[in-house]
């Protein structure tokens, strides 16, 4: 098949986890034989165009701006048209893929304009991630949510829950859903490192247990419940450190919090790592947590897993459907810095325990979130749709 | 936000002057040094006095999400790679 991808974030321009779902489901289709062309924003020091892993990727200039997110949104979508109609003279595309709102009106133009079948992701909800429609943008973006999903002709959720909320808050019939999981490079995360070396990058020494939390600083991670929960558990492990990874508007309130336990020497944020980088201190830590509030998915936990340390998660979303508590993680409740505490005790005052839990989720994940599995899911769904 | 994210004083960035300043820098295009703006662009792109421009451009530069570049004798601003991701992660 000639599959065109259109999403606002693919490597090197990482925001969120939709950059990392792109690159890994273009890859495997690629690998799978099929065409795959991904169409994208442009980012300093990445090309326009390149052929990389298989996939073609075409990086679009936005050329107008405007300081309104919204306004800024439609005009870059305006430009991804051009490119991706650019590549459709070249390109009999069978299918259009969308990847959230974000790419919506881009697609449903291309879907009329050239009478082809349009598949949409969605990675997440506006009112998931900001629990609730809190302002008129939030109102806006909702409705484009709910126009992207009448417009495909198929959708893809990366979980049950994922399926349950889209299909209640914006009325769609079942049969129009399709579940397929975000999927992972298993090998690019289960490295040998020197964890010494990595902890000591962080102040953390040798003996010290590591803690380590990878997410966005945004409400929806729920990273100050475990910023909350820390005090109990240094006090129980008075040899933990605390290392949070990630970039965000909540960062100041982050440290505010941190420094508010009376702990924050323990906690260090990190800010945004290369991948590199957050594989070497995975491969390091003594325990992930994953403390969302709100989650589709949870894609961090799988490569977690996949480094074969052992998780703690909360019981939402995707982490839910994930996690199989005490066999493949542990679950905590979400918001409850105590519970967080207890998990993390759990994994730590365990270590035979944490060890078959890891195992068990690194061969859980092998078996069921590889991206040759994934595309080939997807590739069915696509089936379905084209004419 | 959950309700007890309020019972502080902190001021999140993302609340801050100099935020809605780099979000604007962003959405505007002014992301390489080729679309960098003098003062006097961004006053008129973003409607906000010079004199106020001026602190929370020292702000951004201080920490590492604009960065000036003299382009014939006029300094001008870019968005970082650091203030890129600054502004997607609210977006994401």
């Amino acid at each position: 098949m000639n599959i065109g991808i259109l999403t606002w974030e693919f490597p090197p321009r990482i925001v969120g986890g939709i950059a990392r779902h792109c690159n890994g489901l273009a890859r495997a289709l690629a690998h799978n034989g099929h065409d795959v062309h991904v169409v994208t924003l442009d980012f300093p020091g990445a090309p326009i165009y390149e052929e990389i892993n298989g996939i073609k990727v075409y990086r679009a200039s936005t050329e107008l701006g405007h300081p309104n997110f919204l306004t800024w949104a439609f005009l870059f979508n305006h430009f991804l048209e051009k490119k991706l109609a650019g590549v459709s003279r070249k390109v009999d595309f069978d299918v259009v893929h969308v990847h959230d709102w974000l790419t919506g009106f881009a697609g449903i133009s291309f879907k009329h304009q050239m009478q082809k079948p349009l598949v949409s992701t969605i990675h997440g909800t506006e009112i998931g991630r900001a629990q609730g429609l809190h302002n008129p943008d939030s109102l806006t973006i909702d409705g484009i949510e709910w126009w992207t999903t009448y417009e495909a002709n198929k959708i893809i959720v990366t979980s049950a829950s994922m399926k349950a909320e889209i299909q209640g808050h914006f009325r769609l019939p079942q049969e129009k859903i399709e579940i397929v999981p975000n999927g992972i490079d298993t090998k690019r995360y289960n490295a040998s490192v020197d964890q010494s070396a990595v902890k000591g990058r962080y102040g953390v020494n040798p003996d010290e247990k590591l803690v380590l939390c990878v997410g966005r600083l945004v409400p929806q991670k729920g990273i100050e419940y475990l910023i909350r929960a820390v005090p109990r558990i240094a006090k129980r492990y008075p040899n933990s450190k605390f290392i949070v990874v990630g970039e965000g508007w909540l960062r100041g309130h982050l440290e505010y919090i941190a420094r508010s336990t009376g702990y924050q020497w323990k906690i260090t944020f990190t800010g945004w790592i290369p991948d590199r980088e957050l594989i070497a201190l995975l491969n390091s830590a003594d325990a992930l947590v994953v403390p969302s509030i709100y989650e589709p998915f949870g894609i961090v936990v799988l490569e977690g897993m996949a480094a074969g340390v052992p998780v703690v998660a909360s019981d939402v979303g995707g982490l839910a459907e994930i996690v199989e508590h005490e066999h493949t993680g542990i679950l905590a409740y979400s918001r409850s810095p105590e519970s967080i505490a207890w998990a993390v005790d759990r994994v730590l005052s365990d270590p035979d325990h944490s060890k078959e839990m890891a195992q068990n989720a690194q061969e859980m994940v092998q078996k069921t979130y590889s991206w040759e599995a994934i595309a080939m899911k997807t590739a069915k769904a696509y089936k379905e749709v084209v004419r | 936000m959950p309700a007890n994210l309020s019972d502080d004083s902190s001021v999140p960035f993302e609340r801050t002057e100099e935020f809605r300043l780099l979000r604007m820098l962003h959405n505007i295009g002014a992301t390489k040094p080729e679309k960098s703006l003098s003062i006097e662009e961004i006053s008129e792109w973003t409607g906000t006095e010079l004199s106020l421009i001026e602190n929370e451009l020292q702000e951004l530069l201080e920490k590492g999400f604009i960065q000036s570049m003299d382009a014939e004798g006029v300094n001008k601003y870019h968005v970082t790679l650091s203030g890129m991701r600054k502004v997607l992660s609210m977006y994401s």
